[in-house]
């Protein structure tokens, strides 16, 4: 903080002390990042090559490829690997078409907007274990608001929504749109705030309907919010575990195990650590070659 | 003017579609907070009326003793309150140093920033597991703080980035011409400029780690330590014996906190969003 | 502006300045754990949930504290739902309790991994000669190492609407067993027209199944080799065909848990109800006014009215610095007044002789306990509990596949494959 104290520097001088007063800033956050996280993440990365496991005084030995040729022949992980594709795109693709649609309302001059976008953030607010809990008590097969609106409407209204292997997974994707909304929304919201009216008002001079409007001119602007919202969310939505830990725990029969549950089982309640870690190792470089192909096309076809 | 204004069916369909938004984003909680109020007999009534026949907080008082609530929110606040005053502390000078000094430093932030958000936790958690239980700090609040500052620093940065960007560094040269020091200068113009920006980000990471989960799932084992989530998780699971009133309750006694906080900086969230995603 | 922006200013000092307040080390839970003055803490974590056993536990830890001045008893709260995730950490996190309330089919593969202490000397002769070697048996590592101390036993019984038996003008059967057959038109007499006799929430159908399905000497394992044959599925293709071929078993109740189910009990939807004996604590303290209700005589299969015994365990860590001291706790745990109180609270049956007399002593005449502890009778050591990997397969392939199966997704000759295949691709 010295450094920082002493009189603005003559211009000379200012290049070298910049490189010293920036490192001198940045310290404080880089240190504990550096532990508490980069330094666990290469950890982890190793572990994912070693056998470790739970035991008093167990031994950890390196073990090379063992874990990942053992995870090839596991059909409940790749089982489970599906069920987090599934999960994550369709929450995804259901989250942004139903942010949109609501962000587009909100940016109308409508009545009770602002209703409407209080609304949208509260899920933003509550903590995941809280939104399960909720569902939990909206989807409860014997007093639930949704089996009694149904059984009222005359329809059948015994169903155990989340019991049900068959259904386990919808009903549980709708819950995480509902929960993954607000950012979304907002983030789609500011994006279309930003796009320029005057290109809009342009465009309705010369006669454009409302629909090829939107097509070809908020969209084409919106994109870099798009490709950067859907790329969180996608992350985000792959790597979720509160929500569907608490919902389900992976059940019926294993239908919601996302691959994070999965691998936090095998680890937290089965002891096979480094197994587990070479779980995260593959849905990293996965999850990672599939997001610079998105990147990448996106990038593309935003020049041609 | 506008075509869509001409269209005399566009109109009503929009406030349908909203209607339809709000049923779909309000109902839930609308249930939550009714349940709340509502007696056990009126819950499993076999003809259920939509609102409580009265007020009556005994589903509160339920909770509250039962799930030891009151430590667990105390757990959660004195957790939260901390890790967000650490971000803020060291995000904001790191921010600052980030924006205004052409350094490599910037490029390696933002790629690390990115990349923490694609790591999957399980490959964190276990790492951090046993490197807390070297240093003596699993099963301890001080523990979980540590790892809440770390994995809010990213995004507590990536947001401050953009506040920062956004004051004109005319302002800082002008201040610097004048004579003042750098440190005047940051205290004098730059801080104050940046107060909104500080406010959202650390209610932020406030909110944050308020709702975290899975970290004090693997962390904490002691019901004393419990944080308010993992007391609720826990409540829910009791065996079998699930109290639906006041499992309600408390469900809604967790949000209370972070919905005000929310209200109050719902706005400059919004705006801080945006420009960070603009600017960063 | 000015005004707001300095108050945002004091709001965040403020925020900085409150953990400043805080920082005593111990409102983070750090440090603060020695011994002070040679007294000895030991903590004890139960998993009592019901309120008659969580006062019962605090009791005899009253008890324990007031008579040992000088090693204290400090009670921690667990959850059944939890506890092998729980231990897991806590095991590898160095901060297991000393004294360690689990189950026996849950607990054994942490005495593999070499986290329990041996017991065999460390218990007194009066706690070892109190149970049955039979019992004993599920306690008993592979090295021969006693690693726990079984207390509560649990059996899965058959509760009945006496009401409903009476309109339906169906007779409650009596004698000292129910036969599976006699059970399964029992429950077609008493459902009436398009109604249900007989409520099961099965959610986690495993364990009722592995307990049920000795009485058809469907013994599942045979060391650490499955085989899962017409015996082990005996059970299974029981309940499939009262639910899907009788419609006389509600099938949505089996995807329900046993909580969910007891309101239908409750309400006459269901006639019948099978649940573990510990649900009749919850009967007595939920059911409407003017509820009538028994438990029938213990189910028997081919093999007679058999179930597995997977007792309740209390075990001692053996990074414990108090293995002695945590095992005299133990003793006096188990001591026959102190596992009668226990026993009651629950509604479980102590695997301790002298504690089971003094239940049946104190509770006689009162509804339903002489056919509970006479489904106790029944209880004895299966393989299961010591196989290993158990409580992964269960998890990762027994609740899945049973599940499906008695969701009528899939057949019984591909449950059979996912048992079987499951635990031979664990190793």
């Amino acid at each position: 903080m010295t450094a920082l104290a002493a009189p603005a520097p003559p211009r000379r001088r200012r290049r070298s002390t910049e490189g010293r007063d920036a490192w001198l800033l940045v310290l404080p956050a880089l240190l504990p990042v550096m532990l508490f996280s980069v330094y666990p993440l290469v950890y982890g990365v190793f572990l994912g090559f070693t056998d470790a496991e739970a035991g008093l005084n167990a031994e950890t030995n390196f073990n090379g490829l063992d874990n990942y040729v053992a995870l090839a022949g596991n059909e409940l992980f790749w089982n489970s690997f599906k069920i987090g594709l599934i999960w994550a795109f369709s929450v995804t693709i259901l989250q942004f078409l139903a942010s949109l649609g609501l962000a587009l309302l909100l940016n109308l001059n409508l009545r009770l907007r602002w209703l409407a976008r209080t609304l949208a953030l509260v899920p933003w607010a509550m903590p995941p274990v809280i939104i399960a809990i909720m569902w939990q008590l909206m989807l409860n097969p014997n007093y639930g608001p949704v089996n009694r609106t149904l059984e009222s409407l005359g329809l059948p209204s015994s169903i155990n929504w989340l019991g049900e292997s068959a259904i386990a997974l919808p009903v549980v994707i709708v819950v995480g749109v509902w929960a993954g909304m607000p950012q979304t929304t907002i983030t789609l919201l500011a994006g279309l705030q930003s796009v320029p009216a005057e290109l809009n008002e342009a465009a309705a001079i010369d006669g454009a309907s409302t629909w090829r409007r939107f097509w070809h001119v908020t969209l084409p602007a919106l994109r870099p919010i798009v490709t950067a919202i859907t790329t969180l969310d996608l992350i985000w939505n792959f790597n979720s575990f509160a929500l569907v830990f608490v919902l389900t725990a992976g059940g019926p029969g294993g239908t919601t195990m996302l691959p994070s549950l999965f691998a936090y089982n095998e680890a937290f309640r089965y002891g096979n650590f480094g197994y587990a870690a070479a779980m995260g190792n593959v849905m990293v470089v996965l999850i990672g070659a599939f997001l610079i192909l998105y990147l990448r096309a996106q990038m593309r076809s935003r020049n041609s | 003017m506008s075509k869509s204004m001409r269209n005399p069916v566009a109109r009503p369909l929009q406030y349908l579609a909203l209607l339809a938004y709000m049923c779909f984003l309000a109902f839930p909680l609308i249930f939550l907070l009714t349940t709340a109020f509502k007696t056990d007999r009126e819950i499993r009534s076999p003809d259920p009326s939509f609102l409580p026949q009265s007020l009556n907080f005994d589903n509160f008082t339920a909770a509250i003793e039962r799930a030891d609530l009151f430590q667990a929110a105390a757990n959660s606040l004195l957790t939260a309150v901390t890790t967000t005053a650490i971000v803020t502390a060291v995000s904001l000078p790191a921010a600052y140093a980030l924006v205004r000094f052409r350094t490599r430093l910037r490029a390696v932030a933002t790629g690390w920033i990115l990349l923490s958000q694609v790591f999957p936790f399980i490959l964190i958690i276990i790492p951090l597991f046993l490197l807390l239980k070297d240093i003596g700090l699993v099963n301890t609040l001080l523990g979980l703080v540590l790892v809440y500052a770390v994995w809010a620093l990213p995004f507590a940065l990536w947001m401050l980035q953009g506040y920062v960007s956004a004051i004109p560094v005319e302002l800082e040269e002008a201040s610097a011409v004048d004579g003042a020091g750098r440190l005047k200068t940051l205290w004098k113009i730059v801080l104050p400029l940046l107060a909104p920006g500080l406010v959202a980000t650390s209610l932020f990471t406030f909110i944050n780690s308020w709702n975290e989960f899975f970290f004090a799932l693997v962390l904490i084992q002691d019901p004393d330590m419990q944080t308010l989530p993992l007391a609720l998780a826990r409540f829910v699971g009791a065996e079998g014996q699930v109290q639906l009133g006041p499992l309600a309750a408390a469900a809604l006694i967790a949000c209370v906190p972070s919905l005000v906080f929310f209200m109050l900086i719902q706005k400059r969230l919004t705006a801080g969003l945006l420009s960070g995603a603009v600017k960063g | 502006m000015r005004t707001r922006t300095s108050a945002s200013v004091a709001a965040v000092a403020g925020l900085l300045a409150l953990p400043i307040a805080l920082t005593g080390c111990s409102a983070f839970g750090v440090g603060d754990d020695g011994d002070d003055g040679g007294k000895v803490t030991l903590t004890f974590q139960s998993l009592a949930y019901q309120d008659s056993t969580i006062a019962a536990t605090q009791e005899i830890v009253d008890a324990w504290n007031e008579a040992n001045p000088d090693v204290q008893v400090e009670l921690v709260q667990g959850s059944w739902d939890n506890v092998h995730d729980q231990l897991v950490t806590q095991f590898q996190g160095g901060t297991a309790p000393d004294i360690i309330h689990d189950e026996s089919a849950d607990i054994m593969g942490f005495a593999e991994q070499g986290y329990l202490a041996d017991l065999s000397d460390p218990l007194s002769d009066d706690t070892k000669s109190a149970v049955s070697d039979d019992i004993w048996g599920t306690v008993t590592a592979s090295d021969g190492s006693i690693v726990a101390a079984p207390t509560l036993l649990q059996s899965y019984v058959v509760f009945a609407n006496t009401d409903a038996f009476a309109d339906a003008g169906v007779e409650l059967p009596a004698g000292d067993a129910l036969a599976w057959d006699d059970f399964q038109s029992l429950a077609t007499q008493v459902a009436g027209d398009g109604g249900f006799g007989l409520g099961w929430g099965l959610q986690q159908p495993t364990a009722a199944v592995m307990n049920l399905s000795l009485g058809f000497d469907g013994t599942y394992f045979d060391g650490d080799a499955i085989d899962v044959g017409a015996n082990e599925l005996a059970v299974p293709e029981r309940i499939h065909a009262m639910a899907y071929e009788d419609g006389s078993l509600d099938p949505v109740s089996l995807t329900q848990s046993g909580s969910d189910v007891l309101p239908g009990f409750f309400d006459g939807k269901y006639p019948m109800y099978v649940a573990g004996n510990y649900i009749a604590q919850q009967i007595t303290e939920s059911a409407p006014e003017g509820f009538n209700w028994a438990v029938l005589p213990p189910l028997a299969g081919t093999a007679g009215a058999v179930q597995a015994a997977n007792p309740q365990t209390m075990s001692v860590a053996a990074e414990s610095e108090h293995v002695e001291e945590s095992a005299a706790f133990i003793d006096f745990f188990m001591q026959p007044e102190h596992q009668a109180a226990l026993a009651q609270g629950d509604w479980l049956i102590p695997s301790s002789t002298a504690a089971r007399d003094l239940v049946a002593e104190q509770t006689a005449g009162y509804n339903g306990w002489g056919a509970i502890l006479a489904s106790g009778e029944g209880l004895s050591a299966a393989p299961f509990q010591s196989a290993v990997n158990y409580p992964q397969w269960k998890d990762q392939y027994a609740t899945p596949a049973l599940q499906q199966y008695l969701a009528d997704e899939i057949t019984v000759e591909e449950l059979q494959a996912q048992l079987t295949d499951g635990w031979n691709s664990l190793g």
